[in-house]
């Protein structure tokens, strides 16, 4: 629980971004422009699958304002964060539809794009990969030849040869076989959760130049600016002091701008026109389609009970659509395997979670990383059992749920510290969706009402060396600046920050300035924006940070009030003698060193720094999947109520719960404006989106247009959000993670309560009310 | 980002609308009427449409009037669809417009560039037909006012350089029981799987569907198939869907099988609501 002692900590403090924000004067990248400035654009596949057999760019050239043009056989080379398999440009032959083919600079954006329009690509079409499952089948068209020859970026990755699997990643926990023979109660059913988009606000947007010096300076809308470095520096051959990064405020990421894509694009841009600034900046079909989008999943899952509904065998089978390239889905098959189970007991488990490499656009991280997908089949999966049992499917939930001393499917063994308490979450979210008024209810002709539920989980599956740094310095007036290298992609983490060195400092918010611009040449490293990290990660170095600016503070003032730097306090300001705080010092008389009247000068200025790496994280083990991937598991209850008209299948979203135990809470405000939005973003995807593909595997709807998603005022008419607190020693004033949790469990109660509303299993989404309608006609048939 | 060049003008009268359209033209290139403008940019910017000039018609007074003359109600052609609602002149159209798009486009389309549009919906449309709306139209120096049924076939019938300047309505149609369904994928702003309006006079029912066939289209056909109480209501339905001018559309909004399925339920929304019981 919130430490009522706290000032700061624990305060709906606003968004110290939230003026600049709401007046519209915050500049974002796509918002530069400047006398000189170029611009690329792309020429991009139309094809799914196809050889490239030429490029011709003779009538390109001829286009005004054209100053270069790139191709693929420039620069053939792979790159990638976990598995090297992506060309930047597509060369020898194209995998997905919107594939970068080749680069246009030229004066003006208009004329880049205009000359794009004149290159002419022969292409002779390849068969198509168009979905998982034929995906995996035997003698399915490759859509890599070689996959097993890339080079491995991260250890933990397992291309097969001669296959589409991208990686396969496996959990062998106690023995499932037997368990499973000897289970009382079973079940088994498969799902389908479609590929869809991060739809951010502001499209990905990026300028390089290359300066006479040599130096790169990249300016980009990332979540990963040090990744940045290192992709220049690996694949480029950059010094990587030779590489600065610049990231200012970013409209919205959800995952989407983790991926290193355009700013080697712009890098070779810049370089063939001489190291000129370039800017390259998505339209929304670009960063729909070309840009990544988030994985299709497809799953099996078995389970095995007793007859009191105890769970003794648990198989996951799961195939992610990584679509043309292993980017991030690599990493999501891992994290969907470590979690497979979903919070709950299992001895012993069986999992196998395979990258497939299909014709789609490729995916990479999308906030969740896996756990939506999986939670939907998990979370489905339990209601079904729970049908089956004649069991309340909150009690079959109760009765399994992990705690401490539990082991995880990698075998982590579970504490007090790293997971939260699902047992209050569940009981809180009972309440809060008055579960004992009833699952459902008639409520008037042709409408039932029907309430949801899933539990959900997630780690956060960091390297093992994943860090994060912050520096503070202080103003003549005693306010501090607090510099460190956490991206503002609109979750509040600044805030955040802000709030957790204002309440170290014992000052004002006010008084602490958050630098919201990142740049690597004077930031501390930090491993990357993602994965609910940076409370725990940059928190805890903020910590630190001021800590270290303390005992600075200390010492200068024991100094001036001839005491030991023990018997005095910092806050308000001031530093103060314990037993008697009015005798002290104003931090402003000492900030920047302390002056006697006799014009004499000691100590100097103040400078603090922290900085936090993650401990005892291992990769896992390439049979069983040992191993400990992440520090702490926040664990959550969600669940839905919606009215379904029996007769058309239209449905409301009346009433929307999220119950999370993310340790303490640093800001209730912030931190319930990232469960609603969270859980609205779910919705929209259990309700609406998806990438369609024709049969050459084109996306049928890659603009705004044919793209369908939930829009503002479309939310859960009633929006609850409450929190358990159950302190992770170890965290930034007992914080763990909360940034994804919001959207994990709403496609799974979502697709709950409407499965009872429609009395029929609900497998697949989105949920719209002709898949309903679908579904029982089928079903009735 | 639109890659070709163009040209924009925005006259400010009629006669200079027309002049600019047929000079254009008599060099050879192409020239395009606007008023909203947002079809145009967003079908630009990926080059589904092609103009050398583009000419605007929001500054023509005679396109923006929205008022009540004697009898009439009279829309200009670039009113924008949320001063039609908001003006609540006539409710019914007010009504079927606010369900086209989201609030913030509706602040630029136009009910002049919506019964214009390239699209298959052109919702506004519908009421229109029901309540026998005149047009009033521009060729050269040859304004004229005729009904809406006359130009209106699937979509509207203008010859080049015909420029579109009010719609006109008969305010005894305004107090008319009415009613305006629209069924949509999941989100309330997305195109039509099914947009029905309907209006009765006279104890009679005027219907007029959007989303179903690829055009608009009211039918004297199917009103008297509803029409017809001997009948027993479904089958009076069933009998619709068995008389529709083409087939229905199958498409991302909804295959043709669902959108039957849902036709046939607004349908009997619409007999219940405008109380056409047996
Ligand atoms: C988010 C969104 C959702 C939408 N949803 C719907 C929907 O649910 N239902 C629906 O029906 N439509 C919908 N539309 C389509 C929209 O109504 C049309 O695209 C409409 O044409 C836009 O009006 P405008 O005034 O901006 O058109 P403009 O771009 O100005 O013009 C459109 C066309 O009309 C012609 N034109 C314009 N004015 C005249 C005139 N005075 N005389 C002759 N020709 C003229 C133009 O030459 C052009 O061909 C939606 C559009 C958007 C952006």
């Amino acid at each position: 629980m919130a430490n009522k002692s706290w000032s700061t900590v624990g305060k709906p403090e606003q968004r110290i971004d939230a003026v600049e924000k709401s007046t519209g004067k915050v500049r974002y990248i796509g918002d530069y422009s400047a006398p000189g400035l170029m611009h690329a654009k792309l020429v991009k596949s139309t094809q799914a699958h196809a050889k490239i057999i030429s490029i011709d760019t003779t009538e390109a050239w001829k286009m005004p304002g054209v100053r270069a043009i790139i191709t693929g056989k420039m620069f053939p080379f792979h790159i990638g964060p976990i598995l090297a398999d992506r060309p930047p440009l597509a060369f020898e032959k194209v995998r997905y539809y919107g594939e970068p083919v080749a680069i246009i600079v030229a004066d003006h954006e208009h004329q880049a794009k205009h000359a794009t329009e004149k290159v002419k690509v022969v292409y002779e079409p390849l068969p198509i990969v168009n979905s998982v499952q034929q995906a995996f089948l035997k003698d399915a068209p490759l859509v890599h030849d070689n996959a097993e020859q890339y080079t491995k970026i991260i250890s933990d990755v397992y291309p097969k040869a001669s296959t589409n699997i991208g990686s396969h990643i496996k959990i062998r926990k106690g023995d499932f076989d037997t368990a499973w023979a000897n289970s009382e109660e079973t079940i088994t059913a498969t799902y389908s959760f479609n590929l869809s988009d991060h739809v951010a606000m502001e499209t990905r947007s990026t300028r390089v130049e290359i300066n006479p010096a040599g130096k790169v300076i990249v300016h980009s809308c990332s979540q990963s600016p040090f990744t940045i470095k290192k992709v220049l520096n690996q694949f480029f051959n950059v010094e990587v002091g030779d590489i600065l990064v610049h990231i200012p405020m970013v409209g919205g990421a959800f995952g989407g701008k983790g991926t290193v894509q355009l700013e080697p694009l712009a890098y070779l841009a810049s370089k063939a026109v001489g190291g000129k600034v370039v800017k390259l900046e998505f339209d929304r079909e670009e960063d729909m389609t070309t840009a990544p989008c988030r994985i299709g999943f497809d799953a099996t899952v078995q389970l095995g009970v007793t007859k009191e509904g105890k769970l003794v065998a648990g198989k996951y089978t799961y195939l992610l659509d990584s679509g043309a390239y292993s980017d991030q889905a690599a990493g999501i098959t891992r994290a969907a395997a470590l979690d497979c189970t979903g919070p709950y007991n299992i001895p012993n488990v069986w999992c196998d979670s395979y990258c497939m490499y299909t014709n789609h656009p490729f995916a990479t991280s999308f906030r969740g990383y896996g756990h939506p997908e999986l939670t939907f089949a998990v979370e489905r999966t339990m209601d079904q059992l729970a049908e089956k049992l004649q069991m309340d499917p909150l009690q079959l939930r109760m009765i399994n749920g992990i705690k401490p001393g539990h082991t995880t499917p990698t075998q982590t063994v579970l504490t007090a510290n790293n997971i939260g308490d699902l047992e209050k979450c569940i009981h809180r979210a009972k309440e809060l969706i008055k579960w004992d008024e009833g699952q459902k209810v008639q409520s008037g002709k042709n409408k039932v009402r029907t309430k949801g539920i899933s539990t959900f989980w997630k780690t956060s599956t960091t390297a093992t060396n994943a860090q994060a740094g912050a520096i503070i310095i202080f103003e003549a007036d005693g306010s501090v600046n607090l510099n460190c290298a956490a991206i503002e992609l609109g979750q509040g983490t600044k805030t955040i920050l802000g709030q957790i060195l204002a309440e170290k400092l014992g000052m004002d918010m006010n008084k602490v300035h958050v630098t919201m611009e990142v740049n690597t040449q004077y930031d501390p490293h930090q491993w990357r924006t993602v994965a609910s990290s940076s409370t725990f990660l940059a928190g805890k170095a903020v910590v630190f940070a001021a800590d270290h600016a303390i005992a600075q503070l200390k010492k200068t003032a024991a100094v001036v009030l001839q005491c030991s730097p023990d018997d005095l306090e910092v806050g308000g300001g001031r530093v103060y003698l314990k037993p008697d705080p009015t005798f002290g010092v104003d931090i402003k008389d000492i900030s920047l060193g302390y002056t006697y009247p006799s014009g004499h000068s000691i100590e100097g200025q103040i400078v603090g720094i922290g900085k936090h790496i993650q401990r005892h994280l291992t990769p896992m083990d390439q049979q069983t999947g040992f191993g400990k991937p992440g520090p702490w598991w926040s664990v959550g209850v969600q669940a839905i109520e919606i009215e379904l008209d029996t007769r058309d299948f239209t449905y409301s979203i009346l009433k929307g719960v999220t119950v999370l135990d993310g340790g303490t809470i640093i800001n209730p405000m912030t931190a319930t404006q990232q469960m609603r939005g969270g859980m609205y973003m779910g919705l929209s995807y259990a309700t609406s989106e998806k990438f369609v593909f024709d049969e050459q595997g084109i996306v049928q709807n890659s603009d705004l247009r044919g793209y369908p998603m939930l829009r503002y005022g479309e939310q859960p008419t009633e929006y609850l959000v409450d929190f358990i607190e159950s302190p992770a020693i170890d965290g930034p004033f007992g914080a763990r993670g909360i940034g994804e949790y919001g959207v994990i469990g709403a496609p799974a109660c979502l697709a709950n309560s409407l499965s009872i509303a429609a009395d029929v299993e609900l497998n697949e989404l989105p949920l719209t009310p002709e898949s309903i309608w679908q579904k029982k006609k089928e079903g009735t048939k | 980002m639109i890659s070709f060049d163009f040209m924009y003008f925005q006259p400010s009268s009629i006669t200079e609308t027309i002049d600019m359209y047929n000079g254009v033209h008599e060099q050879g290139e192409k020239a395009m009427y606007i008023s909203g403008g947002t079809e145009f940019i967003t079908f630009a910017r990926t080059n589904k449409v092609y103009a050398d000039v583009i000419i605007d018609s929001k500054g023509i007074p005679e396109c923006n009037v929205l008022e009540m003359r004697n009898d009439d109600v009279v829309i200009g052609a670039a009113v924008s669809l949320n001063k039609i609602t908001n003006s609540n002149l006539f409710p019914f159209l007010g009504a079927t417009v606010k369900q086209i798009a989201d609030h913030t486009s509706r602040n630029k389309i136009t009910i002049g560039g919506n019964i214009n549009s390239e699209l298959i919906y052109k919702e506004s449309v519908l009421p229109l037909l029901l309540v026998d709306a005149r047009v009033k139209v521009v060729k050269g120096t040859d304004v004229r006012v005729v009904s809406l049924k006359s130009l209106f076939d699937r979509k509207m019938k203008l010859s080049p350089g015909e420029l579109l300047l009010q719609i006109i309505i008969d305010s005894s149609y305004i107090e008319l029981p009415y009613i305006s369904l629209k069924r949509t994928k999941f989100s309330k702003v997305g195109y039509p799987v099914v947009s029905v309006a309907a209006i009765l006079k006279e104890n009679q029912l005027r219907v007029a569907f959007s989303g179903v066939c690829d055009y608009p289209f009211r039918s004297d056909e199917i009103e008297a198939i509803l029409n017809d109480s001997t009948i027993p209501i479904v089958d009076r339905i069933d009998k619709v869907l068995g008389n529709l001018p083409s087939s229905i559309v199958d498409d991302l909004q909804g295959s043709r099988e669902y959108r039957s399925f849902v036709l046939k339920n607004v349908l009997l929304d619409v007999m219940e609501e405008m109380e056409m019981g047996e």
